[in-house]
């Protein structure tokens, strides 16, 4: 049982916030995706969205782009290096809990 | 949200993001039209004494590679078109597909290698058994020929089936199974090289064309059905 709450302890708590997971996932299945992909995506209101990925800018896991398309503001959003690798990560250390839960 | 998402359904439908309007099916469709009319064109061009005397005077006039600019004109027309797709792709989806639902660059390779290994390996495979039924006096070399199509369809075939399998999306499975099974057919048909590479391209165009006209459709339904809702 220590051993779970350990393996618990260790996850990495900026994406295991259940929003910001969402988006992880989003992102980790494509190259870049923009504001609005992400909205319908994940089901977030515009300032939830915002500020979680403003959380996860900070720590270096996204990059956001913005620009216009046209006349209006466009903003792109993708995983980065270090984005992915926590991703893996974390999929990883859940899936390996998950089965450990199983037996 | 409170609950943790189903992080694989989430991927999943990232993913199949790109295919579920159509565009990709009619691209493929595209494409192996313009690999079935080259294949028309090499058979009857051949044949054609204008032709024969053009590639002649190229020869004369600029050496022996000018043999090969027929497969060069080739090659830009095949560039062309699929620059040309995925331009229109993209305005497409930018001006109307994806215009409510949101824009997504996806991922280069939608295919894993192991896939791609495999299926280039079923390809191989094909070739391989051919020539081993040729060596045992089976099979005459007509068939040898025409079963370099028929490998090529089957790899291709299991590369949809793999690809549908990958992103969940059953009608790739469908697909792929079709062309695997025509190109198992035509196998069997009294075709020459040429004929046979029309049909089995003939027969990719005709599935992926009216795959992705159907789903064209049911895109552009939800997408009417939601501006009015």
């Amino acid at each position: 049982m220590a051993d779970e709450y350990k393996q618990i302890t260790n996850f990495d708590r900026l994406i295991h916030e259940p929003s910001r997971l969402a988006i992880m996932a989003v992102l980790s299945a494509c190259e870049s995706a923009d504001f609005t992909f992400l909205l319908n995506a994940t089901g977030l209101s515009k300032g939830n969205l915002s500020a979680h990925l403003s959380k996860l800018r900070d720590a270096g896991y996204v990059s956001i782009i913005k620009g216009f398309r046209g006349n209006y503001p466009h903003t792109t959003c993708a995983l980065t290096k270090d984005g992915h690798r926590a991703f893996d990560a974390y999929r990883k250390q859940y899936l390996a809990l998950a089965q450990h839960l199983k037996k | 949200m409170t609950t943790q998402p189903d992080i694989d359904a989430l991927i999943r439908k990232t993913r199949q993001y790109e295919f579920v309007d159509g565009l990709r099916d009619l691209q493929m469709a595209a494409i192996m039209a313009i690999m079935g009319a080259f294949a028309w064109f090499s058979l009857t061009l051949a044949r054609m004494h204008w032709y024969v005397r053009l590639i002649l005077y190229l020869k004369d006039t600029f050496g022996s590679w000018a043999r090969w600019i027929n497969g060069l004109v080739y090659l830009l027309i095949l560039f062309a078109v699929l620059g040309g797709s995925l331009w229109i792709m993209r305005v497409l989806r930018r001006k109307w597909l994806w215009r409510e639902s949101g824009w997504v660059k996806p991922v280069r390779w939608q295919v894993p290698r192991r896939i791609t290994v495999l299926s280039a390996v079923i390809m191989l495979g094909g070739i391989v058994l051919g020539l081993i039924l040729l060596s045992a006096g089976k099979v005459d070399m007509s068939f040898v020929l025409r079963m370099l199509w028929t490998a090529t369809g089957w790899g291709f075939g299991y590369t949809l089936i793999g690809m549908g399998r990958e992103i969940g999306l059953i009608r790739y499975v469908w697909l792929g199974a079709f062309g695997g099974l025509a190109s198992t057919a035509v196998l069997f048909l009294p075709l020459t090289f040429g004929q046979t590479a029309i049909v089995i391209y003939g027969a990719w165009t005709l599935a992926l064309g009216i795959s992705g006209a159907i789903v064209l459709r049911r895109a552009s339904t939800a997408i009417r059905q939601a501006n009015h809702g």
